[in-house]
Parts: structure tokens; C-alpha cells; sequence
């Protein structure tokens, strides 16, 4: 009976002292972590302070891509309308996330500066297509909320 | 031969070799951006830079002649310090725009700047601006901030090709490459100017911002527009050809194209391009009408016999394809009447057939009826270079109903009256071997008249036809009889070399005859007569276009009619498609594998860069299906090849026909204008829709004696009538053309050429009504 007792004040005090001990888990959603700025996950196409896009479509970031995740359609812009700061500007841009292995290289291979990783990395969808992120997506990044 | 160390390596060259000839023959890389071995030196870019031993200074190797016991040594701090330093001034106004601009990755400027250039420049200054994507013509972009002013452009413009529309402008840093008064660039070689800009100034506009260079397939291919077969590279993205360039291949060509042959490559994507089939007039599903056409070939072969199916090929088919519809045809179905669609009657013996070597080594050229510029346009460029080279001078002479030749390739033409080039010939043999029993047989039959020319034009024919020691003619085969007259030629020159060129078409002729086809003009209007009569229930054209191509369009228009069952493949619809029981879609060149053989009779080998568009399909996938449908075996993967052991690329030598034909005494042309049909490549029945604006103009052609007697000025619509037929053509003045003749492009898109006839025509002006 006493030895009884004893076991639950011992498991008791155990659970008590958990109760106050500092966490190892996040209640997500509710509650997100802090990610280091370089934190490397979707990617977005940038534009300069004109609301010009700076890619060019110039196709570095579809070469240097290991993945092959990345497909880059160029074209000239017609003269008065411009797209992006020159006359080329990239058609299509889509980033396969599935494919992707976020190493970060078209960010660095990119000479205009246009493509960037954000720390964004809420990435889950039902489908495969949802995951091809195209151009329109990839202007308007994603914040997390 | 000269002795000269490269690099350690000993090598003999031949006296004014260039060092950079020699150590390029070594395998040894010198940079170079101004020269071109085609073009000679110039020394413009000092890039070359090498070290001579006992030389003080660097040398540029481009410009220094090889000497008895010269050492060179291509690398080394002293020619790197001085290479660095080119490179650096080179840079100093070239924008750093490399991922906007097209050559990026392939352009000769990064990759020595990688190799020999400085790391950062020293120039902090603003660079200067000039114009960007700028236009040399509406297929030629040049952007003057990336130039590096190595001139290639404009000396072969100026040197080459002899039409100086290129040129440079301004002083100093100011220098930049423009056309001349700001007009668009005409040439119809000036795309050549894209292969040879060694950096991103001088584009191909429909390639404008379009593919990068590891995002494309590019392969090796052959131009299929005329016989020439330029060898090219076909650029694919996407699943489309968007870039055709040319491919140099070492001792044989300079990679040179026409513009037709460049930017023409958009007929497979052009919408008139069929990529679903047709059955009886309407739309049909490829499977469905595959099936169909194989139910009819059955009930013809098992209620009517093999003999009454006949095939024509012809069109942009490859020597392989050609091969499988022969075995299917002979072997599957039986058939006989096995033929290649033609356009003109001649036809050239293979043992005449000359190469481009011929050319080069010829000490007299004979054009015969044809105009190269207009039909052949890179034989042009091949005549201009052996005419250039002064060190063998070369006797150029032409027959044939107009005056040939441009002010860059002047031609004694002797002007005959249409149908007369074989008398001509005949009368200028006559002239210079008169008792020759070959000749004499040859004009039994009344020719030899050479009605309208002087004795001295006459013996200066036979002159340049009996005593020069290699002698190339080029003939359009337009006139059949003249035929007859190179075979005599050939007999009464014994030892003496003599070769032709054919410049008709379909392109790919003789490789259809090596596949087995029969490529005689008669053999055609027999399987064609034989139609007419009732004796084909079933005519198969495999890329043929009878109704345009076939010179008599009466006798086409009749067998079609008789004809019960009309089956067509090809990359468009027939003429008179209407017509047609059925039409598959076809595959074209740059989506098929397989060997063309050009005018020289050489097999060019081109491989595919896209897949077929749509529907459309290979040859084998047809025939396989109709064989299914017969159930009779066919095997397509065979050994067979078209190369032959002993003579390599090019098609087994024949021995020369002996037998002499007379040629008919010829009919003396009482019009006053005759009509001359003449193959021109710029309309050959394959659209294109970027070359829309230079296709655009009319093509047949008045001379201006003949413009002032009927009051056309510039263009005008004139109204023929000939063989009881009468039709109207849009005319333009031509100020080269022979006053009293009227020049009509053969199987063209734009005019009916095959409702008329060569010869005396009536011509009266039609008054436009004009539309302001």
C-alpha cells in the first residue's frame, strides 16, 4: 500500500517537474521558429524599384540546376511595353518543387540577381501539378503568416 | 615546302602558308576573331598574338608568312601578358550583357576572356553607347556595342560575295558596322554574316532571344531547298526547328548558305503544314484513313492486279524513305510503274555527274540554260571563288535564252532562242571538230544551225567546249536534247576531263534513283499516259505534287480524273487536293534520319533535332500499316545502305553512254516574245513564313525594252496565252533580262508555270485597276 503511493508520488513528481521544463516542440501551427535570413527554401523572381522584372531568361539557373527542376522560356518584349529592365524577359519560368533539392545554386548562377531562395518553406500540396510553381507564383512570393 | 617548328612540333607547309593555318593543321588553337582562311588575312583584332624566336616583338600569326626554320612558340607568359592586354582593350566598350545575348555561351569573345583575358578591367569610365539590335535587314540584327571590329562581315560582303552592303562607319572608338546609307542589307548570302561574327553583333532575328546553347539539340543536318545540299547545323528547341546554320566541313565547303537555305527552315511549322490526314475531302483521323487506304490497295491488287498501282515520289524525301516505298512497291504490292516526279524533261547519265572538285580545278565553266544565282545560289558563291583565284584563270561561258550571270559573276552569255541550247552546242562542236564521225551523227538530223549567233561566237563556244583540258557545265535540264550533246562532247573530248553539274530537281533525284526509283522523264509520262488510259486504279504520290511540278498540266489533270483512287502523303496539300481520295502527313528533313544525295551525287547524312509534328509519320510507319493490311511480310530494317565500298560518299561511278541521239532540227521562234521557264529557288513550292516578305514579289519577269513597249513601269499584270491557254502573271522589270523574252519561275507556287509553254508566247498588258 505505502510502496503503492510512493510509485505515484515519484511518477507524480515527474510529470510535475516536466511541466515546468523548458520545451523541445512547437505547437505548429500556431507557433512557428525563427529561420536564419540564408535559409534556403521556395523561390521567388524579384523586381527592381520600377516594377521591372530582372530576369532576363537568360537560362543560367536552368543550366546550373542539378536537379533539372527548372525551365526557362525567353522572348523579346515588344517595344513600349517592357517586362523586365531589357527587351529580353523570360516567357516561362517554372521551378519543379518536387524536383527541387533547394542547394541554392540559381541563386547564385543568376547574374541579374532575379532569382532567390526565400525561407519560405511551407511547401505541401494533394498533387504533383500544384507543385510546379510558375511565374505568376513565383512574382508574388509567399510570406508565412 | 617550308620547314618550321610550332610549339616543339616540326611541320612542312607550303610556301605563304600562314602560321595559323600551319599550327591549326597541327591541332594547335590560335585565338583568332578577324581571320578567316576563306577570306585571307587582315591583322584587324591582334589577337593572334604568337612569339617568333629572333623576332623583338610578338607577331600576330595570322598575318605572318611561314619562313625556312622559324620557331613559334603559341604560348608562354610573353603571349599571354599579350593577349591579356587585347583582350582588355577589347573589353573596354563591349557592354556586359552576355545573359540577354543570343551568342552567350558560344561566343568567342567569353570563352578567350575566360582563357587569356583579365580577370577585371581597369577602365572605370562610362562605356560608350551605340545602337543595340539594330537592324542590317529584316533578318539580320546588329547590336554595334558588342562589335569588336574584326571586319569579317564586311570583307565578305565586299571581297566574297561582292556585294558591298556592309561597310564601316566612323573614327576611333566611334567605329561601328553599318549597312550602306542606313538601307536594309538585299544580298540573298548576306545571313552568312551571322556564322562569321565571332562575337554577339551581327543575329539571326527570327533566333532573337529564342534558345541558349545548352538548351537546344543541335545536329547535323543537310538543306534540302535546292541540289546544292549545303551541309548545316539544325538547331531544336521545343520540339521546333528555330535555327539553321552553316556546317564547314574541312577541304570541301565553307559552311556559306543562301538566305532561302538559312531562314527558310520554317516551312515544318508553317500553317499550310498538314499534321492530320484527309480523307475524301474532309479531316480524318490518321488511323482511320491509314486503314482505308490499305482496304483499297487490297481490292486493287486482289480484284484488278499489282501493275494497276503506281507510285511517284518525289518532294524533300531521304534516300532511305525512298528505299522502303521502293520495296514496298516492287516487293509488297508488285507495282512497276515506280517513278520520280520532275518538273523538267533532261536527264544527266551519272557518269557525267561532275563534283564541286571538278569546279574548283575546271579551267572552263559552261552554264547551260541555268542561272546559279537564282536556282542554285551557294554554286554562285563556288563559281565567284574560282573565278577569284587569278593564279589559274578560268574561261566562263553560257547558253541559254537570257543573259546570265550578275555584275559579280560576269558570264559571256550566247544568247539562243528558247529550245536552241542543243543546236547551239551542236553547232559549236560542229565548228571546232568538223569531221568527227560523233558529231557528224549527232547533227544527222538537221541541227547545228545556231540560228541568230556569229561564226566568232560560235568558235569561241567550241574553243572554250574542245580545247580547255577540265571542263564543267551546269545545265537546268530544262532542254532534254542537250542530254545528247554532252555525251557527244564527252566522246569527241576522248581523255580530256569533262563533267556536269545538274541544278533540276526534286533535290534528292538521284538519291531516289539509287533507291531504285527510275528518275526519266519518260518513265513519268508513261505511268501518267498509262493513267489517263484507265490502266491505274491507284496512284500513290509520296511527297510529289504532280499538278504543279509535272511540265504538262493537261495530261496530270486528266490522269487525276481517271484515276479512282488518289492517295498523297507529303508536309502539305497537293494542289487539287480536292481531288485527292486521300492525303497522310508525312515526316520532313530535320525529323528524319537519313542521307540525301546532292548535285554532285554525294551522300550527305542528316539527323534528326525534332520529332514529327502531330500525325504525321515516317514513311516506314505507312507502309508497315498497309503491308499489315495485305497481310504480306515486310521487312524495312534491312542492310541496305547507299553508301557503296570503293567510291565512299560519293554515289558508284558509271561508265559514259555511248550511243549517239541526233538532235532535231530545231523550230525557228517566229514570236516576238518567247517565254523562258527557269528553276528559281527563292519559289519552289515551299513556304516560309519569315521569308514572306522577300518571297512576296512577283516573280516572272519583263525586260525593260518590252516594259517600255507596253507601258508597265516597275510591276505590272500581263496576260499570256500559250498552248490555247491563257492566264494572267504579275510581272516585274527585270533590267538583265534579254529584251523579247518573258521569264517564268518552273513549279512555283505562285504561277502555274506548267499551263504554259517554253517558246513563243503571246503577251498583252492587262491596265490594273488601282486601289488607293
Amino acid at each position: 500500500m505505502l510502496d503503492g503511493a510512493k510509485a505515484i508520488v515519484k511518477g507524480l513528481g515527474t510529470t510535475f517537474k516536466a511541466l515546468t521544463a523548458p520545451r523541445d516542440t512547437y505547437p505548429y501551427p500556431e507557433k512557428r521558429r525563427e529561420y536564419s535570413p540564408r535559409y534556403r527554401g521556395k523561390h521567388m523572381l524579384a523586381k527592381d524599384e520600377e516594377g521591372h522584372e530582372l530576369c532576363v531568361g537568360c537560362g543560367l539557373c536552368e543550366a546550373v540546376c542539378p536537379a533539372h527542376a527548372i525551365r526557362v522560356v525567353a522572348a523579346e518584349a515588344p517595344q513600349d511595353q517592357p517586362v523586365s529592365w531589357t527587351n529580353r524577359y523570360s516567357v516561362d519560368y517554372e521551378v519543379d518543387l518536387i524536383r527541387c533539392i533547394f542547394c541554392g545554386m540559381c541563386e547564385e548562377a543568376c547574374p541579374t540577381n532575379a532569382v532567390r531562395l526565400t525561407p519560405f518553406n511551407e511547401l505541401a500540396a494533394y498533387d504533383r501539378q500544384s507543385m510546379i510553381a510558375d511565374k505568376e507564383e513565383l512574382l508574388r512570393p509567399a510570406i508565412r503568416k | 615546302m617550308i620547314r618550321l617548328t610550332i610549339d616543339g612540333q616540326e611541320i612542312e607547309v607550303r610556301e605563304g602558308t600562314m602560321i595559323a593555318d600551319a599550327a591549326a593543321r597541327l591541332g594547335i588553337d590560335i585565338p583568332v576573331y578577324c581571320y578567316h582562311e576563306a577570306l585571307g588575312p587582315l591583322g584587324a583584332c591582334r589577337m593572334c598574338l604568337v612569339q617568333v624566336e629572333k623576332m623583338p616583338k610578338l607577331a600576330t600569326a595570322c598575318t605572318t608568312a611561314v619562313a625556312e626554320g622559324m620557331v613559334v612558340h603559341t604560348s608562354g607568359p610573353q603571349v599571354d601578358k599579350g593577349r591579356k592586354g587585347v583582350l582588355e582593350f577589347l573589353l573596354i566598350n563591349h557592354p556586359l550583357d552576355c545573359p540577354v545575348c543570343d551568342k552567350g555561351g558560344e561566343c568567342f569573345l567569353q570563352d578567350y576572356t575566360f582563357r587569356y583575358g583579365p580577370p577585371q578591367g581597369r577602365f572605370q569610365e562610362p562605356k560608350i553607347q551605340k545602337v543595340k539590335d539594330g537592324p542590317i535587314n529584316d533578318l539580320i540584327l546588329i547590336d554595334q556595342e558588342r562589335c569588336v571590329l574584326c571586319q569579317r562581315c564586311v570583307r565578305f560582303m565586299d571581297e566574297y560575295v561582292g556585294e558591298p552592303q556592309l561597310l564601316l562607319e566612323g573614327r576611333g572608338v566611334e567605329t561601328v558596322v553599318t549597312t550602306v546609307e542606313g538601307k536594309p542589307a538585299t544580298s540573298q548570302f548576306a545571313g552568312n554574316v551571322i556564322d562569321l561574327c565571332p562575337v554577339g553583333a551581327l543575329l539571326a532575328a527570327p533566333y532573337h532571344h529564342k534558345a541558349r546553347p545548352w538548351n537546344i539539340e543541335r545536329q547535323e543536318s543537310v538543306c534540302t531547298l535546292c541540289p546544292v545540299g549545303c551541309t548545316t547545323l539544325t538547331t531544336g528547341r521545343d520540339g521546333q526547328i528555330v535555327r539553321v546554320e552553316g556546317r564547314p566541313v574541312v577541304d570541301r565547303n565553307w559552311g556559306w548558305l543562301c538566305d532561302r537555305g538559312r531562314f527558310g527552315f520554317d516551312f515544318a511549322v508553317h500553317p499550310r503544314r498538314i499534321t492530320t490526314s484527309w480523307l475524301n475531302g474532309r479531316e480524318e483521323a490518321a488511323a482511320r484513313t491509314t486503314r482505308e487506304i490499305g482496304q483499297w490497295l487490297r481490292q486493287v491488287i486482289e480484284n484488278e492486279g499489282p501493275d494497276r498501282v503506281a507510285f511517284v515520289i518525289g518532294g524533300l524525301h531521304t534516300t532511305e524513305e525512298a528505299h522502303q516505298l521502293y520495296r514496298f512497291a516492287t516487293e509488297v504490292v508488285g507495282s512497276t510503274g515506280v517513278v520520280v516526279s520532275r518538273d523538267v524533261p533532261g536527264y544527266l547519265p551519272r557518269g557525267l555527274n561532275g563534283t564541286f572538285e571538278d569546279l574548283a580545278a575546271a579551267d572552263a565553266v559552261i552554264l547551260v540554260g541555268t542561272d546559279p544565282y537564282e536556282s542554285v545560289p551557294v554554286l554562285h558563291l563556288r563559281l565567284r571563288e574560282r573565278l577569284k583565284n587569278r593564279r589559274q584563270p578560268v574561261q566562263l561561258m553560257g547558253v541559254a535564252p537570257r543573259e546570265l550571270g550578275r555584275p559579280t559573276l560576269p558570264v559571256d552569255t550566247l544568247v539562243t532562242h528558247v529550245g536552241h541550247e542543243a543546236d547551239v552546242l551542236a553547232a559549236a562542236l560542229k565548228r571546232g571538230a568538223p569531221q568527227h564521225p560523233v558529231v557528224e551523227t549527232l547533227v544527222s538530223k538537221g541541227a547545228g544551225i545556231g540560228q541568230g549567233l556569229s561564226e566568232a561566237d560560235l568558235a569561241r563556244l567550241g574553243d572554250a567546249l574542245l580545247q580547255s583540258e577540265r571542263l564543267v557545265l551546269v545545265w537546268d535540264g530544262v532542254e532534254p536534247e542537250v542530254e545528247a550533246a554532252f555525251i557527244a562532247l564527252a566522246q569527241v573530248r576522248e581523255g580530256k576531263r569533262t563533267r556536269v553539274l545538274p541544278t533540276f530537281g526534286p533535290s534528292n533525284w538521284r538519291g531516289f534513283e539509287r533507291a531504285g526509283f527510275s528518275a526519266q522523264y519518260a518513265a513519268l509520262t508513261q505511268v501518267l499516259e498509262a493513267a489517263r488510259d484507265g490502266e491505274v486504279r491507284m496512284l500513290v504520290l509520296w511527297g510529289a505534287d504532280l499538278l504543279r511540278e509535272y511540265p504538262d498540266r493537261r495530261l496530270v489533270e486528266d490522269a487525276y480524273q481517271k484515276v479512282q483512287w488518289l492517295v498523297a502523303e507529303g508536309l502539305f496539300l497537293p494542289t487539287g487536293h480536292e481531288a485527292f481520295s486521300a492525303v497522310v502527313p508525312g515526316a520532313g528533313p530535320g525529323e528524319v534520319y537519313g542521307t540525301y544525295v546532292n548535285m554532285e551525287g554525294r551522300l550527305e547524312l542528316a539527323t534528326p533535332s525534332v520529332n514529327p509534328p502531330g500525325q504525321a509519320r515516317p514513311t516506314k510507319s505507312y507502309l508497315t500499316a498497309w503491308a499489315h493490311a495485305l497481310g504480306r511480310p515486310f521487312v524495312v530494317d534491312d542492310e541496305w545502305d547507299p553508301y557503296d565500298d570503293a567510291s565512299a560518299d560519293l554515289l558508284p561511278d558509271e561508265p559514259v553512254p555511248t550511243t549517239i541521239t541526233p538532235i532535231a532540227a530545231p523550230v525557228s521562234n517566229p514570236g516576238e516574245v518567247e517565254l523562258v521557264l527557269s528553276a528559281m529557288v527563292w519559289d519552289n513550292g515551299i513556304p516560309s513564313q519569315i521569308l514572306r516578305s522577300r518571297m512576296a514579289s512577283p516573280l516572272a519577269r519583263v525586260s525593260v525594252a518590252d516594259a517600255e513597249r507596253w507601258g508597265i513601269r516597275e510591276e505590272g499584270l500581263v496576260r499570256v496565252e500559250s498552248r490555247g491557254e491563257t492566264i494572267e502573271l504579275s510581272v516585274k522589270v527585270d533590267e538583265r533580262l534579254t529584251p523579247g523574252r518573258l521569264l517564268v519561275p518552273l513549279g512555283g507556287s505562285t504561277i502555274p508555270a506548267n499551263r504554259l509553254q517554253a517558246g513563243p508566247v503571246k503577251v498583252q498588258r492587262v491596265e490594273e485597276v488601282q486601289a488607293r
